[in-house]
C-alpha cells in the first residue's frame, strides 16, 4: 500500500469540538472529498492492472475491484485515525462515494492488461 | 471461453497503444487549449448582487443557532418581506435574466467555444478510428457479455460465431473515452475539461440561477426551526473544562 499513502495528502480536521450543533468548514471538507477521489482513482487504476495481470475473467474481476474498493476505505479510515466524523460529515462519505466512479478506470486497465500479458 | 483466440502481436503494438497514447495526448491538448482559449468576460453587476444575496441567506440559514431569536427573525424578515425583502423577486422579472443570457453575443461565444472544444476532437477522433481501426477484431474484454451487446461492440466483425468478448477497436475507442476520466483527473489537476456530464450541469445551471434560487431560498429559510444553542455552550464549557482540569 505504499502507493496509496503517497497520494492521499494530509486531511484537514472539518468539524470544531462541539458535538450537539456541528459546523462543517467546506473548504475542509472538499478537500477531504478531493483526498478520498484521488485515492479512489489511482486504487482502481493499480487494481485494473494487477487484476488483467494475474488474469482475473469475469465475475472474478469484479469481486477484486469491490475487494480494492474496501482496502481503499480501510486505508482512508485508518489514516483517519479512526475518528470518522471530525474529518466528513457522514460515515456514507468514506466508504461509498466514488465507488463507482472508479469502474470504468478499473474495467480500462483491467482489459488493457489482461490483453497484452494474455492474449498477445 | 469457447474457443482462445491467439491474436497477431501486431494488433497490440499499432492498435491499442497507439489509440490510447493518442487519446490521452488529445485530452492534455484540449486542456491546453481550453485554459489558453478562456475568455475573461466582465460579470454583470446585477448577477453578482443576485448571488452574493444568496450567499448571505446561506450563511443564515446555516447558522441561526448561534444568534438569538429575535434577531433572526428580524433578519429573517429582512429577507424574505413581501414588500421589499431581498429575496422577493415579482413573477414577471424572473424570466428576463434567462433570455438576456443567451442573447448576450459574448455568452453565447463562450458556450459554443466550450461545446465546440468537446466535441470536434471526439468526433475526428471516432471518424479515424472507424477509417483505420475496423474490420478486425482488437480485443479481449475479460469479462462475458450477453449476445445484445454483439452488435455494438463487434461492429466491424462480420461472424457471428465469435465470442461477444472478442470486441472491435470502437469499443476500445469508447472503453477509453470513460475510462482515462479517472487518469485525467490524476495527472492535470482538479480543473479538467475533459468530464462531459459535468460540462452539462454547468451549462444547465447557468441559466436558472436568478430567479429558481432565490425563490427556493426564501423557502429554505421559511423552513428554519430556530434553536438556540447558545444556553448549552455553558454546560459544553464545564464539561471540557472538567477533562482538563481532572
Amino acid at each position: 500500500m505504499a502507493g496509496h499513502s503517497d497520494s492521499s495528502s494530509s486531511e484537514k480536521k472539518s468539524t470544531e469540538a462541539m458535538n450537539d450543533v456541528p459546523i462543517f468548514s467546506a473548504e475542509n471538507m472538499q478537500n477531504n472529498m478531493k483526498v478520498i477521489y484521488y485515492s479512489r482513482t489511482f486504487m482502481s487504476i493499480i487494481g485494473g492492472v494487477i487484476a488483467g495481470i494475474l488474469g482475473f475473467t469475469g465475475f472474478m474481476g469484479f469481486v477484486f475491484y469491490f475487494l480494492v474498493m474496501a482496502i481503499t476505505s480501510i486505508g482512508l479510515i485508518a489514516k483517519a485515525k479512526f475518528l470518522v466524523h471530525s474529518y466528513f460529515d457522514s460515515w456514507n462519505r468514506i466508504i461509498l462515494d466514488g465507488f463507482m466512479g472508479g469502474l470504468m478506470s478499473f474495467v480500462l486497465f483491467w482489459t488493457f492488461a489482461y490483453d497484452i500479458v494474455h492474449i498477445f | 471461453m469457447a474457443e482462445d483466440l491467439v491474436l497477431d502481436t501486431a494488433i497490440r503494438d499499432w492498435v491499442l497503444i497507439p489509440l490510447s497514447v493518442v487519446m490521452v495526448l488529445i485530452g492534455i491538448l484540449r486542456y491546453f487549449v481550453s485554459k489558453l482559449m478562456r475568455s475573461f468576460q466582465v460579470p454583470d453587476h446585477k448577477i453578482v448582487k443576485e448571488g452574493q444575496v444568496i450567499v448571505r441567506a446561506r450563511n443564515l440559514r446555516a447558522a441561526a443557532n448561534f444568534i438569538p431569536p429575535k434577531s433572526f427573525r428580524s433578519r429573517r424578515v429582512y429577507f424574505s418581506n413581501e414588500e421589499n425583502g431581498l429575496l422577493f423577486v415579482p413573477k414577471g422579472q424572473a424570466q428576463n435574466a434567462q433570455a438576456q443570457m443567451f442573447s448576450d453575443p459574448n455568452m453565447a461565444m463562450d458556450m459554443m467555444k466550450k461545446n465546440l472544444s468537446m466535441i470536434i476532437p471526439q468526433t475526428l477522433t471516432f471518424a479515424w478510428v472507424n477509417f483505420f481501426f475496423s474490420g478486425f477484431v482488437a480485443a479481449k474484454i475479460p469479462f462475458p457479455l450477453t449476445q445484445r451487446f454483439r452488435s455494438m461492440l463487434q461492429n466491424g466483425i462480420d461472424l457471428s460465431t465469435v465470442d461477444v468478448s472478442y470486441v472491435s477497436s470502437r469499443s476500445w475507442y469508447f472503453l477509453n473515452l470513460f475510462g482515462l476520466r479517472g487518469l485525467f483527473s490524476l495527472i492535470l489537476g482538479e480543473e479538467n475539461a475533459t468530464d462531459d456530464t459535468q460540462r452539462m450541469m454547468q451549462m444547465s445551471g447557468f441559466g436558472f440561477d436568478p430567479s429558481k434560487s432565490l425563490s427556493a431560498e426564501k423557502d429554505g429559510l421559511d423552513i428554519v426551526q430556530h434553536e438556540w444553542a447558545l444556553p448549552k455552550f455553558e454546560h459544553r464549557a464545564e464539561a471540557v473544562l472538567k477533562k482538563l482540569v481532572s
